[in-house]
């Protein structure tokens, strides 16, 4: 899996957990919360992606990820290829 | 399991297992890790004896029985196990048996539920109060009862479970501003204005023992129509404020709050939890906070020593007094051992650890076996890089306890730290 395909499993569940959203809308150099979203409905779609993509990093090494794009990178250190 | 000390109990909290029943399965492999056992060991620990400042406890660490200094429980008053309390608890069980065998609309409410509940709306100059038999029901009540969908609950980033669930519950659009950050706070508000919306604050933090930056919270929701604020006093009342009435009487701000909530299990001395208001909102909660009416009513036992316990606690401030006097002289001490006691203003005090949760757990360890029940709090119950023990100065320790836990915290913990 590349990581463009990462980022759309994460906007996929952007736009499942916040209202009004578009694909199209989310930036992955943004953060969720510039699109709304509060803490809680960022663990819900850190761990629906995480789940999607069959992957387990925990939480903790996640607290200093500002971004879309740099979740993804994190991702992509364990996603298998 | 690989790395098992990098994960924490918010890693496991989808199951796809078929059977309901059946934990996820890397959950048990986790839980079954040695290393993660020797951390789990240190929750529910049985106490012995009543918690006063010393108790006994049967450690799960090694089997023993331990005589040990109490720097956890919550008991700030000393008021669990005060003379007068107990007596009045007897009686009371004498008289009304040992639980209310009703919810409070049909056959819960006794005499004593209606006296206490006076006197709380009293003691917080509010005009009537609702009881609830948990601290969390009462907060995750409170706000599913008042808040609808379309509705905005703003709260600060560190409130309590019972609020974050209460505002699930509710349907609310719920917004989180970073802790006590009032730039932060504004601008939420000023986003959303015009909704009909609650601010949920804590007088004291419970990790943190830092106080809500109130005045400058008032003066942000002043400037806005239809912002009613709802402040949590769980570790404030009966400590703060010139007659112990929490961190709104601290800063002569009652008035603006709508709302005001506490624990009955922390100064208190018992359990339960109660929020006072106007009339009318009380009035209706009676028939909308699940939690209220769908639960049986508190025991009369309890509320007959909580009537006690309200009764010793306001007659003067000597209790409130001596818990002040053991805080200011327990931090100075603390203080002077070079450790990071966060921002606490309050006699819940922090000792900031930092990111090794086997660092914290080794102390804990060492600090029990010395005679300390000092509990470790780790991720996710607070931030990874600050892993802490949190300390409860109670007004029944003695200035020799205190030097003692003194002594203890500098040999394995600040020696460790500042090595």
């Amino acid at each position: 899996m590349n990581k463009s395909e990462v980022i759309e499993v994460i906007k996929k569940n952007i736009i499942d957990n916040l209202e009004d959203l578009e694909e199209n809308d989310i930036d992955p150099a943004k953060s969720m919360k510039d699109y709304g979203a509060n803490s809680l409905d960022i663990i819900e779609v850190v761990s629906c992606s995480m789940r999607e993509l069959k992957i387990k990093i925990p939480r903790a090494e996640l607290a200093e990820i500002a971004t879309i794009d740099q979740l993804a990178d994190k991702f992509m250190d364990h996603v298998e290829n | 399991m690989k790395d098992a000390l990098k994960f924490s109990l918010a890693d496991f909290f989808f199951n796809d297992n078929p059977d309901v029943l059946d934990p996820p399965s890397d959950f048990d492999e986790w839980m079954d890790d040695p290393s993660i056992k020797a951390g789990f060991s240190f929750f529910e620990q049985q106490l012995l004896s009543a918690p006063r400042a010393e108790t006994e406890i049967l450690s799960n660490l090694d089997g023993k029985v331990r005589k040990v200094i109490n720097l956890t429980s919550y008991n700030y008053l000393g008021l669990s196990s005060h003379p007068e309390v107990i007596e009045a608890a007897i009686e009371g069980v004498k008289k009304y048996g040992l639980g209310a065998s009703g919810a409070p609309l049909l056959s819960g409410t006794f005499d004593l539920h209606v006296k206490f509940a006076k006197m709380l709306a009293d003691f917080k100059k509010k005009e009537d109060c609702l009881l609830y038999s948990s601290g969390l029901g009462g907060n995750l009540g409170a706000l599913q009862g008042i808040l609808r969908k379309g509705d905005l609950l703003v709260m600060d980033e560190k409130c309590h479970k019972s609020l974050v669930d209460g505002g699930t519950l509710s349907g609310a659009k719920m917004q989180f501003f970073e802790h006590n950050n009032i730039e932060h706070f504004a601008s939420i508000l000023e986003k959303f204005k015009g909704k009909r919306t609650l601010v949920a604050i804590e007088g004291v933090y419970s990790m943190d023992g830092d106080l809500a930056k109130l005045p400058e919270i008032v003066e942000v929701c002043d400037q806005y129509d239809n912002i009613e604020i709802y402040i949590d006093e769980a570790h404030s009342t009966l400590m703060f404020g010139e007659n112990g009435r929490g961190v709104a009487e601290h800063f002569n701000l009652e008035n603006k709050i709508g709302i005001t909530f506490g624990t009955l299990s922390k100064s208190f001395g018992g359990v339960g939890g109660f929020i006072c208001s106007n009339e009318k909102i009380i009035r209706y909660l009676k028939g909308y906070s699940s939690p209220y009416n769908f639960s049986c009513a508190s025991s009369p036992v309890i509320i007959a020593g909580l009537i006690k316990a309200l009764e010793v606690a306001t007659r003067d401030s000597s209790l409130r007094d001596k818990m002040w006097e053991n805080t200011r002289y327990f931090k100075k001490n603390l203080e002077s051992l070079k450790l990071d006691l966060g921002g606490t203003e309050s006699q819940v005090i922090p000792i900031i650890i930092g990111s090794s949760g086997e660092l914290l757990f080794e102390m804990a360890g060492e600090a029990q076996k010395r005679g300390l029940f000092l509990q470790p709090v780790d991720f996710p119950a607070v931030p990874a890089h600050s892993r802490r023990f949190r300390i409860s100065v109670s007004s029944q320790l003695t200035k020799e306890e205190i030097d003692e836990a003194c002594n203890i915290i500098e040999d394995v913990i600040a020696k460790k730290l500042n090595a």
